[in-house]
């Protein structure tokens, strides 16, 4: 980690910017693989879907059961398209905090806390997504949310929010003892 | 190795700017899944404490459907300003590093940094485009915040790009 300098930017550890992209990387196989085997997805999540017919509330009428089945698809080819946007912003976003807070903050130990706050939030987060899709064909949508926000979105998604505004505080203040 | 000369950066208050936007766009995605049903209760509050503005005739039928249009409608301002929040921040802060590694003339720089950190408030429009949907209905909010926020503070936004790419082209040329 580069210390800081008042007028030039600090470099993130290398370790952090590795995160970044491979965050950055999945979330472009990710979009890939969406569009390469949509049909295989679909399929894969249909079939595990009608194996379990009681955890999506099927009762055997077709018409009644496709539409279960149609919204369910509809929510786990979101929760792809979510992952995919997510990995990608939330990379650019890990990349342009931490260097940030290698130029801002002076304090080694803060800058440490927040600069892995941001890197281990911003890459977890979308992660999120992730597990909703692929836990909707086997726990259902609205349980496999459940699952994804407690265990997924709330710990990372805090740990992100909780870092910006505290990397915004740091700012703030550099910035009033600039103009002062 | 290849070891490039130490990089210099915007001021502070760009900087901040900038991840401002970025706090506010992730607290506001956090907030729309946390909170989603107060934020509808109270959207569905100041609907109906205004209802000259939003044009209710009485009829329960209409009126219901008047209010579920202009509740999803000031919901999808919020979630315009968490995804614009977002990426304006980043836009903001890579464009304007990009000013300050690039852009020769301390006054070029600071008519660049003015234009791109007024377009970086550009999400803000959002939030207004949201309150005012709920206060004075649907057509009349978003005409106020398209005419009086977006669609300044974007031009504000497309001019900043725009020096900015002359500058790199100037420098190429």
């Amino acid at each position: 980690m580069t210390e800081p300098d008042s007028s030039t930017w600090g470099v993130p550890p290398r370790w952090v910017l590795l995160i970044a992209v491979l965050s950055i990387v999945a979330a472009e196989v990710g979009g890939g693989a969406m569009g390469r085997f949509k049909i295989e997805l679909t399929r894969w999540a249909r079939d595990r879907m009608l194996a379990q017919p009681s955890v999506h509330g099927l009762v055997g009428v077709r018409d009644v059961d496709e539409r279960i089945l149609d919204e369910a698809l509809v929510k786990f080819d979101a929760g792809l398209r979510l992952f995919h946007m997510h990995a990608e912003g939330m990379g650019l976003v890990i990349v342009a905090t931490s260097m940030i807070a290698v130029t801002v903050i002076q304090h080694t130990a803060a800058r440490r806390a927040i600069v892995t706050l941001l890197t281990v939030g911003g890459a977890g987060y979308p992660v999120g997504y992730l597990a909703w899709s692929a836990l909707i064909p086997t726990y259902g949508v609205e349980r496999s949310k459940t699952i994804a926000e407690w265990f997924v979105w709330v710990p990372f998604g805090t740990a992100t929010i909780v870092a910006l505004w505290c990397l915004a505080g740091f700012v703030a203040v550099r910035t009033i003892k600039s103009e002062s | 190795m290849i070891r490039s000369r130490p990089v210099r950066r915007p001021p502070l208050g760009v900087v901040l700017v900038a991840l401002l936007m970025l706090a506010l766009g992730e607290t506001a995605g956090a907030a729309m899944s946390r909170l989603k049903p107060e934020i509808q209760r109270y959207a569905a509050a100041r609907i109906a404490a205004n209802p000259a503005a939003h044009g209710f005739s009485g009829s329960a039928e209409y009126d219901d459907e008047v209010r579920d249009r202009a509740i999803f409608t000031a919901e999808a301002g919020l979630s315009f300003f968490h995804l614009h929040g977002e990426g304006v921040g980043l836009v903001l802060f890579f464009a304007s590093a990009l000013v300050a590694a690039v852009v020769p003339g301390r006054r070029a720089r600071g008519v660049l940094y003015a234009l791109l950190t007024l377009g970086g408030l550009f999400p803000l429009g959002y939030l207004v485009y949201g309150a005012a949907v709920l206060e004075l209905g649907r057509d009349a909010g978003v005409e106020l915040a398209e005419h009086w926020i977006l669609t300044p503070l974007g031009v504000s936004a497309i001019a900043g790009l725009a020096g900015l790419a002359l500058a790199l082209a100037r420098r190429r040329a």
